[in-house]
């Protein structure tokens, strides 16, 4: 399972995977092959154009203004005029095809990425932090959509440019080509040199800043306590250091850059000399005409600025492929909770649940819940109780299907959830879990989560079955107060009761309550309980609780320990075989002492008092 | 090469003020420069050379034709390309200089920009973090740090370069014919009137679509945040659509730069060919006038390149110091942010505290027209255990957040040992307090690093005391790793409980004078609540405590027990004093006692 992890893979290993990355980065424009191919037609229609406006200016040199022709002159000058204007007209259209082209892939990526994020499951988030993901899903992507969307364009574009110019050199005088061409080779191998140098720099960077962003938000997220620890300087110190990293290595990047790149930039001043020496000779001898001399210079020139952009995109060529096998990470992630290609809708019943030798755990080889056997009949409720970390979470965790069993089998009404249609299974099944999370909405949209066209009468009856109607309505906008993201701005049994009010307005056939009213008074909690129980007609529902009042409402007691089930059974079958659930019922009793039968508050001493005095 | 920008940003800068604004913005970006001027110096010296190097070679090239090729002179032909050759390295030393230096430099600046605005970050108070979302104050330190990288690195040294590059090169145009650069110079009005008017559209463009981006991301954090609540709900299919919507607003905005851009650069190419034919029409009848050389002519078009490049890039170059100064102005409006809670100047340190707690008149809200404290008054003597009880949402938690200082009251005061809060340094405050929030926030490290979050050089064994007294060895010893497991982000891989047991654990390792429990062991088992409970017995001994449960369990054995509601106390007293008279606590009492009762 360790695959899930997003963390990256060596410089070494980057090497090995850089083609086929490559290959499989590219194959995502399959869908715009078209623009391609019509933006790169384009792309060398314009560059002919380019290469024959110094070939103009040559003619201008040779047959116009030496021999001081003026008639040839003005035709010269309309002919340059017209390749400028057809070059306009043909790097027009480029680049509205390929600017397009390049704006859907990216609309693509992201929706390719997005959509896969949302599908992917609970392992995959159990394991990968979000910031991480974050870092992938923005800077990665940005690195991606560049090079599909203009990388390919351009390093297509700027080759057919070498290439010509060249090709055009040669053909007008081999031999000082050969002599001002000697630059190539040497800016070619130094151009694979630099990208082979900087490639394993520039994916550590990214991991570096991505570290960043991990570090920045849990800091923001954790402020409080960190606040509250007065850990601040800590803080600050730690971030320095991610920062710092990240200097480090771009300086890195930097220094080779800098060994590399004006190289480059400069060698072309060779051509220049090679062509004044041989080529001015040329001239001199009369083997070379003056005009052709001023051709070579600015076609040299010409060749300046696709060279230095094929080394830039070299460079880019990388960051798009330490990227690339980031996002495709994600992408090869699977879903591994999905439907079974044979699934089958819910079946109609009354919530019946199976727990059938169910062994699970987040590691392989570390089970958290092992050989489960476990029957609920339809409308029943079952307390599940147990010490911290005994699995009770974990547990419920199968029912809907978040996680699949490594061994036996969970079955809702009598069929193995693998074989549900997910949709259909998590549709009858509403959960409280036990850290609330809500959304910066409105807290009408909050409840109404699962079932967006809820009415307002029906998110009214969800808010007060759920004890959250009377303070909801005390807040100046009602309903539709916006909620601060995490729901921030409510206190924690406020929050608590409108992830209640969430799972009941669902109508669910099955419920379930993980440890639901922890945050909740105590006299809120008995009201919820009472609503609780006309709510729990004719569905089936799972209570994990730690305390006695909420266990009450149970038929059954399930009693897990260590991933075990210890005991099950009713209140008066565990009351004298089970230890844990004797601690927690006598533990409860100590408050029972003051009650008497009609409610009124007197005191009843009851032998079973541990704590008695304390 | 333009590159996009990078994530969320949000620049919705108002268009006008922009350019005045900005220029301030990038002066106290450039006091980031200052400890690094020499390096700047140096930066900006080779850029000169660099610049001198590449102009030269017109000039060159016009002196080999026009004194040496037309005239047939070998031997200075030699030596002019030998020259050639001379700048060429030169110019190599020198860009190798600047790229290093520009590099380091502005690297530089930006790693200590993201550390100050961290720390400054870190110094604003809880209201401020309330009031902003997580993903913003994130990309501040991210997205907005990234899109700054693209000016101090490319932006502001191709300007300067661009700009000198158009009046050197203007300039050599005039030097070389007069007549000729001022024919020439006639196609400049006509661009710069084109550049004026693709800059408008561009900047508007380019706002629309990186906040359009923002929303993207903002919704995308959001979403990965709250994904086990949306595919226990089955949200994905709405959450694809929202998502797939936002993407497809974002095109539409980015639609609107490919068509600016698709009209602009192939207009400035057009001119830069007409320039090139006023340069042979005009110039070629000055030469059959005989009043010009050839090489001029070649320089002339030589030096057009470097004339019309630079307008374009700049224009280019634009849209990074739009992105770069919208990142600024973020960045700075979050360091002009004054902590609203700061020491005041006169602030003593906490000496050691006793732990005697008052609340005097004190009134708190979140938003100051509703008031959530309203006239709180209570006296805790040092040593004592105070217990909070009322209905959720009665102000507890607040009144904790307040002894913490993370809000200042309204009205009124709270005093410790007699010293108002806000006359004390926050530091010695903290020091002496420890507070177990209502939701135990772990940070993704090993279990030992959180535990010993307070006091980082805490050794094993004290951390492994910590854990025991509140139970948690158990677990822990269990784990793998022992002290040394990771937990994930948020302490995903503990149980809920478990997590409550570390966040306890770590305020019990910094030996507070002043313990605060939030709800500590709402989420705990009964069995390791009574042995946390057994362990408090003693270490409460002598300090002060403040409690906030909703077992009674928890609560009966406060020394002073506070009823709640609205922000006031309406009932305060022992336990076996509130159950004698008839009132709040015993209401609350009789809902504990019948749910046991049943
Ligand atoms: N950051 C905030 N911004 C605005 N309002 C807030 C904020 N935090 C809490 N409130 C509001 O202040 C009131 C008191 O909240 P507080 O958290 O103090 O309650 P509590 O007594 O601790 O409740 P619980 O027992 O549920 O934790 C509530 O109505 C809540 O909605
Ligand atoms: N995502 C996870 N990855 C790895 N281990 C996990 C993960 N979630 C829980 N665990 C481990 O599984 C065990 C059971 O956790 P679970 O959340 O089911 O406990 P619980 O019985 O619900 O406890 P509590 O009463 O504290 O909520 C714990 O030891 C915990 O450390
Ligand atoms: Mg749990």
């Amino acid at each position: 399972m360790q695959q899930h992890s997003l963390e990256l893979t060596s410089g070494a290993e980057l090497r090995k995977t850089f083609w086929p990355t490559m290959r499989r980065g590219v194959g995502l424009m399959r869908a715009h092959r078209l623009a391609l191919w019509a933006s790169i037609v384009l792309a060398v229609i314009g560059q002919i154009f380019t290469i024959s406006i110094p070939w103009a200016t040559g003619r201008v040199i040779d047959e116009a203004m030496r021999p001081r022709d003026t008639n040839q002159l003005r035709y010269l000058i309309i002919l340059i005029l017209c390749l400028a204007i057809g070059r306009f007209a043909v790097m027009y259209l480029r680049r509205l095809i390929a600017g397009t082209m390049a704006i859907n892939i990216e609309q693509d990526l992201r929706n390719l990425v997005y959509h896969h994020l949302l599908s992917l499951s609970f392992p995959f988030y159990d394991r990968n932090q979000t910031g991480q993901i974050m870092s992938r899903a923005t800077v990665d992507l940005t690195a991606l959509r560049l090079f599909l969307g203009y990388g390919i364009l351009f390093f297509t574009q700027h080759t057919v440019s070498v290439v010509a110019v060249m090709a055009v050199l040669l053909w007008m005088n081999p031999i000082v080509a050969a002599f001002v061409l000697v630059i190539v080779p040497p800016l070619g191998l130094l151009a694979v040199m630099y990208s082979r140098r900087s490639q394993p720099i520039v994916t550590e960077a990214q991991q570096a800043l991505a570290h960043v962003t991990t570090q920045a938000e849990e800091s923001v997220v954790g402020v409080r306590v960190i606040k509250a620890f007065g850990q601040e300087d800590q803080e600050v110190v730690r971030f320095r250091d991610r920062a710092t990293d990240v200097f480090t290595l771009n300086v890195m990047a930097t220094r080779l850059r800098s060994q590399y790149v004006p190289i480059m930039d400069f060698l072309p001043t060779i051509s220049i000399a090679l062509l004044m020496l041989v080529g001015g000779r040329e001239v001199i001898q009369g083997s070379m005409s003056l005009g052709d001399f001023v051709t070579y210079s600015l076609l040299i020139a010409l060749m300046v600025m696709p060279l230095r952009m094929l080394g830039a995109w070299i460079g880019e060529a990388q960051r798009f492929v330490a990227s690339a096998i980031r996002i495709f990470a994600i992408l090869d992630t699977e879903a591994e909770i999905v439907d079974a290609p044979d699934a089958q809708p819910l079946p109609a019943g009354g919530g019946a649940i199976h727990f059938d030798g169910v062994t699970f755990g987040y590691d392989w080889d570390r089970p958290i819940v092992s050989g489960v056997n476990l029957d609920i009949a339809p409308g029943s409720t079952v307390a599940i109780i147990g010490r911290t970390g005994s699995g009770k979470t974990t547990l419920t965790q199968l029912v809907p299907r978040f996680y699949d069993v490594q061994h036996g089998s969970v079955l809702v009404e009598g069929v193995d959830v693998r074989n549900l249609q997910l949709d259909e299974l998590r549709g009858a099944i509403g959960i409280v879990a036990e850290d609330t999370y809500l959304f910066s909405a409105t807290i009408r949209d909050n409840i109404a989560f699962g079932k967006p066209k809820a009415t307002d009468a029906e998110v009214q009856k969800a808010a007060e079955r759920a004890q959250a109607a009377t303070f909801i309505e005390e807040l100046p906008d009602g309903y539709e107060t916006l909620v601060g993201e995490r729901g921030l701005t409510l206190s924690g049994g406020q929050r608590q009761r409108i992830a209640i009010a969430r799972a009941l307005l669902l109508d669910p056939r099955i419920l379930i309550l993980d440890d639901a009213t922890a945050s909740v008074d105590a006299s809120t909690e008995s009201r919820i309980r009472r609503a609780l129980e006309e709510v729990m007609q004719g569905r089936t529902t799972l209570i994990i609780a730690h305390r006695l009042s909420t266990i009450a409402l149970a038929d059954r007691i399930v009693v897990l320990d260590d991933g075990r089930i210890a005991a099950d059974g009713t209140h008066d079958e565990l009351i004298g075989t089970n230890d844990v659930y004797r601690e927690i019922h006598d533990h409860g009793l100590v408050d029972r002492r003051f009650v008497d039968a009609d409610g009124d508050h007197v005191i009843i001493p009851v032998g079973v008092d541990q704590e008695e005095g304390s | 090469m333009s590159r996009g920008p990078i994530g969320i940003g949000g620049a919705v800068v108002s268009g006008k003020g922009l350019r005045k604004q900005g220029l301030q913005r990038l002066a106290r970006l450039g006091t980031y420069a200052g400890p690094y001027r020499w390096r700047l110096i140096g930066a900006i010296t080779a850029m000169f050379g660099v610049l001198a190097c590449t102009l030269a070679l017109p000039l060159l090239l016009k002196a080999a034709i026009d004194s040496a090729i037309i005239p047939g002179d070998t031997r200075l032909l030699a030596f002019i390309a030998g020259s050639v050759v001379l700048v060429g390295i030169v110019g190599i030393g020198l860009s190798r200089a600047e790229t290093y230096l520009t590099g380091w430099v502005g690297e530089r600046i930006l790693t200590d920009l993201r550390g100050d605005l961290f720390a400054h970050m870190q110094s604003l108070s809880m209201s401020y973090f309330e009031r902003q979302r997580t993903g913003v104050l994130i990309s501040r330190l991210t997205n907005d740090v990234e899109a700054l990288q693209q000016l101090v690195k490319d932006g502001l040294t191709s300007t300067v370069r661009n700009v000198l590059t158009l009046v050197v090169a203007g300039t050599i145009l005039l030097f070389l014919d007069f007549r000729l650069a001022l024919a020439t110079i006639l196609v400049f009005p006509l661009m710069a009137l084109l550049t004026y008017f693709f800059r408008g559209q561009s900047a508007r463009a380019y706002r629309l679509m990186r906040s359009r981006l923002a929303l993207v991301t903002a919704a995308l954090q959001e979403n990965l945040n709250g994904i086990r609540v949306i595919q226990a709900y089955r949200g994905e299919a709405r959450s694809r659509a929202a998502l797939a919507e936002l993407n497809q607003s974002y095109r539409d905005a980015n639609k609107t730069t490919v068509t600016s851009s698709g009209w602009y650069f192939p207009t400035v190419e057009f001119l830069a060919a007409v320039a090139t034919c006023i340069v042979f029409g005009y110039g070629g009848y000055l030469y059959v006038d005989r009043s010009i050389e050839i090489g001029v002519l070649v320089a002339f078009i030589g030096y057009l390149a470097s004339f019309f490049d630079p307008v374009q890039q700049l224009s280019q170059v634009y849209n990074t110091f739009l992105a770069g100064t919208a990142a600024l102005d973020k960045i700075f409006d979050v360091m002009d942010d004054a902590p609203t809670l700061v020491d005041a100047p006169d602030a003593l340190p906490l000496p050691a505290l006793t732990g005697a707690v008052k609340f005097e008149d004190v009134r708190f809200g979140y938003n100051p027209e509703r008031p959530v404290i309203d006239g709180l008054e209570l006296n805790v003597l040092a040593g004592q255990t105070v217990a909070l009880v009322g209905h959720t949402g009665a102000g507890k938690s607040t009144i904790i957040k307040l002894l913490a200082r993370f809000y200042d009251p309204q009205g009124g005061r709270i005093l410790i040992d007699g010293h108002d809060l806000r006359a004390v340094t926050v530091e010695s405050l903290r020091e002496q307090i420890a507070i177990v929030p209502q939701e135990g926030f772990l940070f993704n490290g090993t279990i030992h690093e959180n535990i010993a979050f307070g006091r980082p050089d805490a050794s094993r064994a004290d951390v492994e005391q910590a854990a025991r007294e509140v139970g948690a060895d158990r677990f822990i010893n269990e784990l793998p790793d022992g002290y040394d497991e990771r937990v994930q982000e948020r302490g995903s891989r503990l149980s809920i409980g478990q997590r409550q047991l570390i966040a306890f654990a770590r305020a019990l390792l910094v030996d507070p004078r002043l313990l605060i429990l939030d709800e500590a062991t709402s989420s705990v088992d009964i069995q390791t609540e009574a042995h946390i409970e057994e362990a408090l017995q003693r270490l409460l001994a002598d300090r002060t405590a403040f409690v906030v449960a909703h077992r009674l369990s928890t609560i009966r054995s406060a020394d002073l027990i506070v009823v709640l509601e609205h922000g006031k106390v309406v009932e305060a007293g022992s336990h076996e004093q509130l159950l004698a008279i008839d009132g709040r606590y015993r209401g609350l009492y009789g809902d504990w006692a019948e749910a046991v009762a049943r």
